[in-house]
């Protein structure tokens, strides 16, 4: 993955108002540490920043007027509706430095299990893997054709390029054929369940049979 | 049937106030897509069942839907031609906040286009603006 170079402009000041009008002006406030060195505050533009964003990028290319610095990104905080990045937290590494990443896990093909009635459940979206700043993998595509009911993918399956080690146990299961339930058993249940009416008071009996006891 | 809690700690309780967004329970957590409200206020039990049966309906066997709110709150009614006063009315049905932004239900398992079909049907359930969101990999 090529990396990018973004300017940045140090801000003096912080705060919430200062950061909200940072961002009406179209810049992101974020925040470089790392290394043991002094935190810096710095403004992004937030244009150039959610092109990056948008291509899966990890690690971004500061230019604060004293060169390049490589900083990879690791927080984003996004609005309430998780459409719009409103700070970053980015951290100073260096080429020869090993770093923890979350790498992304796309299923490919279609499982046999499924033709037999299962359900693919994918319980793992993504994976920390820790790497070379530049051998970080963009995604993992493992294969779930082999996949019958009851069957599952584990973190030992995961085709690893050199370099790259899992933090995850290799026996954590990223996805599995589960049996699908029946409908007619679903509204068996609903069924069951409708009986209930109104829900139990917590502690309410116990003050009844203190009270009869009285 | 609609959804209720099975336990509770009190029968009544007041009716609150709903500010501000919503900080958690906002992002496509279980499922591949979701359904993201975009007001606040309240959603019955039998809404929240009538999305889920909508969706399970149209999705037929495939896919997995989830569920991402629960009616926790008790909303009391008076009955019919009684004068005010005489106490709180008894429990009506039951209820779950939402702030803008909170995710409601989520599917898993299915291509978009069928999610986006299935997550409309529920939509049109919905007392509120709703959207279709898509689960943001990475971060």
């Amino acid at each position: 993955m090529a990396i990018q170079t973004l300017k940045a402009t140090r801000r003096d000041k912080i705060g919430t108002r200062y950061a909200r009008r940072l961002r009406d002006k179209g810049q992101i406030p974020a925040i470089i540490y790392g290394h043991g060195e002094t935190p810096e505050s710095i403004a992004l533009t937030a244009h150039d920043l959610s092109v990056e964003l948008k291509q899966g990028t990890q690690v971004l290319s500061i230019d604060l007027g004293e060169g390049e610095s490589q900083l990879l990104i690791k927080d984003i905080q996004y609005d309430y509706l998780g459409t719009t990045p409103i700070h970053l937290d980015l951290v100073r590494v260096s080429l020869d430095e090993k770093i923890q990443v979350s790498v992304e896990i796309q299923l490919r093909g279609t499982a046999k299990g499924l033709a037999d009635g299962g359900v693919l459940e994918q319980g793992m979206n993504s994976i920390e893997v820790e790497c070379l700043l530049t051998s970080i993998p963009e995604v993992f595509h493992p294969l779930v054709t082999h996949l019958g009911i009851g069957d599952s993918l584990l973190v030992s399956d995961l085709d690893l390029s050199d370099g790259v080690t899992a933090l995850v146990g290799g026996d954590e299961r990223v996805a599995w054929v589960a049996v699908k339930v029946e409908a007619a058993e679903v509204e068996e249940e609903d069924a069951e369940d409708g009986e209930v009416t109104q829900p139990e008071i917590i502690g309410k009996g116990k003050k009844e049979e203190e009270g009869g006891a009285e | 049937m609609a959804l209720l809690p099975k336990r509770v700690k009190y029968r009544k309780s007041q009716r609150g106030k709903l500010r501000g967004n919503a900080t958690r329970g906002n992002t496509v957590a279980y499922g591949e897509f979701g359904l993201q409200v975009l007001a606040a206020g309240w959603i019955t039990g039998r809404q929240i069942e009538a999305g889920r049966v909508a969706a399970t309906h149209f999705l037929r066997r495939e896919g997995k839907v989830y569920i991402r709110i629960f009616p926790h709150k008790p909303v009391s009614s008076k009955p019919l031609e009684t004068r005010m006063g005489k106490g709180k009315g008894d429990p009506d049905h039951w209820v779950a906040c939402v702030r803008p932004g909170t995710m409601l239900f989520e599917i898993g398992g299915v291509d978009e286009n069928m999610a986006r079909q299935a997550l409309m049907r529920v939509a049109s359930k919905m007392p509120y603006r709703v959207r279709f969101v898509v689960r943001r990999h990475g971060l």
